[in-house]
């Protein structure tokens, strides 16, 4: 056994349990550029992959969705043990590096730091991954179609979902949630510049809000209460309580049986409700404004993360038009009747007509986004208010993302005695509306509004196919867990 | 001996009479002949010959009444449109020019209760001029609703582009009340574009091209295959030399226009036309106007009294 020259610059660390204060520096993989050739710095990344080739050992060090090429080779600072340590480490092992950045000549297409590498010169384990992976994270980030066609595996949907800690560890995942949380974010800023208030809604409710049997039960000591479908109820008491603009963030809960691509149980919904001076319209331009300043926001500075859900997911980039485009929904029912569906002008649109609808749309205006207005009463919840003119249609409104709805909102009914006659008519029980119909007796402003679903909305602006991809740990009728 | 003997089809010595004259007619003057039918000679006039020049006579008449008429047309005409006083600038657009009348349903295809948008994606480095001067015609004409938006290929685009289709109508929330929908977006595109039924039109390209089909909905459309040849033959000017061409194309295009110009006051005579606008818009959007030649520079004045361009002026540089 030859005398290991190199055995103070690598091993197993102490776990650490804030032993001591170490004055260093750690560069982040993503700073990892041609300016810092030449460079010693030290780096804290998981062992993506690990090879060794004689008396080398190749390593691509990986920190949420930048990875880099790392080198050691045994030589004056390398020992043929510390080569072969390095190559022995397993995958997702937490390590620290110390390295010279050097430039290379030629660009290393499969890392996202193209132009530089690491010449490694000491290297520690932080924390160490058993052997055994679950999923292999490369399978987790491979193409569907590049899967089939060189016989390599990808990992399917339900796998990912129940080791979702290693599956969020990906690039896609990482870039898919930072987007999410860009758009919370733009939409949180869009909002407050307009004047508006974040609210927060009870989620125990008394009574199921929209009708319907889609409400979770919870026992609520001697009785049970409800989990709320929507904060629709508690949006307008805050406007009849004078708040004017108002928006809340908040997880809601319908317990639909539904195993579609895009129902959940449980999702994060983004609310908005508004008085307005004399028309709805008001309303509808601010919430179109917010959607476009949202988009503009994901286009023009998370254009990183799109690339990056792009590789693994290739779509069409999002086109909207500003202002936003607003049909009327006879117009839609006429542009489907032009291209062949037969529907009753009063009939709701199926999920397969709005599809359609959306392709239409999309090859007359060119964008992926836009609203139908004035829908027909028939088809819309009991608040909704008629239309002045026809009392067949509505104020009401729904909006479309690359042809799926994202929104339903309307003008509400803020007299009591109409809301009334509206809940009778749909054969709702008054008892268990009291509380609501309360809200309008002491003078209620005209207000309308609308909510769109996070998770919704991310899928479909990274045209994505399946709305677990874009929620964190997806509730749906058959997962409850992680 | 002959190898081979032909019996002759026919005997040599056939006569035959060979005519000296060949056309005879009768002798008008030869004497003996009945002399009731020349009664002319003495002067009296054939009745059916009589009525052959009174008929004449009466065309010619009609003819010269006709002439008379139009040239005190032409003399009462000494500006343009005489019906407006184009002397002066005036404050707003003018009353139509076009009064003609189009069938949409014809043109659009049938009316299904919806509203017949037409969708123009234009880049917002080269306005159509145009189409611009169209839309304010075809407002005068048809309730229409005007948009504008801006594609997300473009991040920005200056405010006056925002606003080129003027203020927004007050009764925009309801579509249905119009018979038009005239959208405008501005997009990076490389050719305008022109969509209006996707599923029974193909896209139509080209500001000139676009321009036809909105005339046509006017239906000011030269009736006379000449002149909307001639119509035509000015539109391709424009487009192929003047806003394609070098400076030698442009140049020969003014001279042309000028030669035009000098013999009516606009390009298909005395009607105002297409042609007009497509040109003027072309030869405005070329610059340098002011050392353009006399004729076209009167006529670009003309255009500008009449109104309907007063949208275009704002994107001259």
């Amino acid at each position: 056994v030859c005398f290991d020259f190199a055995k103070d610059r690598y091993g197993i660390c102490p776990m650490v349990q804030s032993q001591q204060k170490l004055d260093r520096a750690l560069v982040r993989v993503q700073d990892l550029t041609p300016e810092k050739a030449e460079q010693q710095i030290w780096v804290r990344a998981r062992i993506h992959t690990s090879r060794a080739k004689g008396k080398q050992c190749f390593l691509v060090l990986r920190h949420q969705q930048f990875t880099v090429q790392a080198l050691l080779a045994v030589g004056e600072r390398a020992s043929k043990q510390m080569v072969k340590f390095a190559a022995n480490l397993t995958k997702e092992s937490i390590i620290d590096v110390e390295a010279v950045v050097k430039k290379v000549e030629q660009k290393i297409e499969s890392c996202s730091q193209q132009d530089v590498e690491l010449h490694v010169e000491r290297i520690f384990v932080i924390s160490q991954s058993e052997a055994r992976l679950p999923l292999q994270l490369e399978d987790a980030v491979r193409p569907e179609g590049e899967g089939d066609e060189e016989g390599r595996a990808t990992v399917n949907q339900d796998t990912r979902l129940d080791n979702r800690v290693i599956d969020l560890r990906t690039t896609t995942s990482q870039a898919i949630f930072r987007l999410q949380s860009g758009v919370c974010q733009l939409f949180r800023d869009t909002l407050i510049n307009k004047g508006f208030v974040e609210i927060q809604t009870p989620k125990i409710i008394s009574a199921a809000s929209e009708g319907g049997a889609n409400v979770f039960t919870v026992s609520y000591f001697k009785t049970s209460a409800y989990l709320a479908q929507s904060p629709q109820l508690y949006k307008q008491m805050c406007i009849c309580a004078d708040f004017d603009k108002v928006f809340c963030v908040g997880p809601v809960f319908r317990a639909e049986d539904s195993n579609t691509h895009r129902h959940l149980t449980e999702f994060v919904g983004l609310d908005i409700e508004m008085a307005f001076n004399y028309h709805y319209h008001e309303v509808i331009d601010s919430i179109t404004d917010t959607m476009v300043q949202i988009f503009k926001g994901l286009r023009d500075r998370f254009q990183t993360e799109i690339q990056t859900v792009n590789k693994q997911y290739p779509s069409e980039p999002f086109k909207f038009l500003e202002p936003t485009l607003r049909l009327e929904y006879k117009e839609a029912v006429a542009m489907l009747k032009a291209a062949g569906v037969e529907m009753g002008d009063e009939e709701d649109l199926s999920t397969p007509n709005e599809k359609l609808l959306g392709r239409l749309v999309k090859e007359k205006y060119d964008t992926d986004f836009y609203v139908l207005d004035k829908y027909p009463l028939a088809v819309r919840p009991f608040y909704t208010m008629p239309d002045p003119n026809n009392p067949k249609y509505s104020n009401s409104y729904d909006m479309f993302m690359r042809g799926e709805e994202i929104l339903s909102g309307a003008q509400r009914i803020h007299d009591a005695q109409l809301l009334t006659e509206r809940a009778m008519h749909h054969s709702i029980d008054l008892e268990k509306i009291k509380a609501y119909i309360d809200s309008f007796r002491y003078g209620a402003p005209p207000h309308a509004g609308g909510g769109i679903g996070l998770e919704r909305v991310t899928m479909l602006y990274l045209g994505l196919h399946n709305v677990r991809q874009t929620s964190m740990f997806p509730r749906d009728p058959k997962r409850l867990t992680p | 001996m002959p190898m081979y003997k032909v019996k002759p089809v026919s005997p040599a010595d056939i006569k035959i009479d060979v005519p000296s004259c060949m056309y005879k007619s009768p002798n008008v003057h030869g004497h003996g002949m009945n002399c009731g039918e020349h009664a002319l000679q003495n002067g009296e006039v054939d009745p059916s010959l009589k009525a052959l020049e009174e008929r004449q006579d009466e065309v010619l008449r009609r003819l010269y009444e006709l002439k008379a008429t139009v040239d005190g047309f032409a003399k009462t005409v000494t500006t343009p449109d005489a019906d407006l006083d184009a002397s002066t600038p005036s404050p707003g657009p003018a009353e139509s020019v076009f009064k003609g009348t189009a069938d949409l349903d014809s043109l659009l295809g049938k009316d299904l209760g919806a509203l017949r948008d037409i969708v123009i994606n234009a880049n917002p480095a080269r306005p159509p001029l145009s189409l611009l001067v169209l839309h304010a015609l075809l407002c005068q004409r048809y309730q229409v609703l005007s948009s504008v938006h801006v594609h997300s290929s473009v991040s920005a685009v200056p405010p006056p582009l925002l606003s080129c289709l003027g203020p927004r109508h007050i009764d925009s929330y309801a579509r249905q009340r119009f018979q038009l929908g005239f959208t405008l977006i501005w997009k990076d595109v490389s050719e305008l574009q022109m969509k209006f039924s996707t599923q029974s039109m193909c896209p139509i390209e080209g500001e000139a091209n676009v321009a036809r089909f909105l005339f046509r909905l006017l239906g000011a459309e030269p009736q006379d295959p000449a002149a909307a040849t001639q119509m035509d033959c000015w539109i391709d000017k424009a487009v192929f030399q003047l806003s394609e061409g070098g400076s030698k194309d442009r140049a020969a295009v003014l001279r042309s226009l000028n030669a035009a110009l000098g013999r009516s006051p606009w390009l298909l005579g005395q009607e105002f036309s297409l042609a007009d606008i497509v040109c003027a818009c072309f030869v405005l959007r070329a610059g340098q106007t002011t050392s353009a030649p006399v004729n076209v520079q009167r006529w670009l004045k003309s255009c500008q009294n009449l109104g309907h361009f007063d949208c275009v002026y704002p994107f001259l540089q």
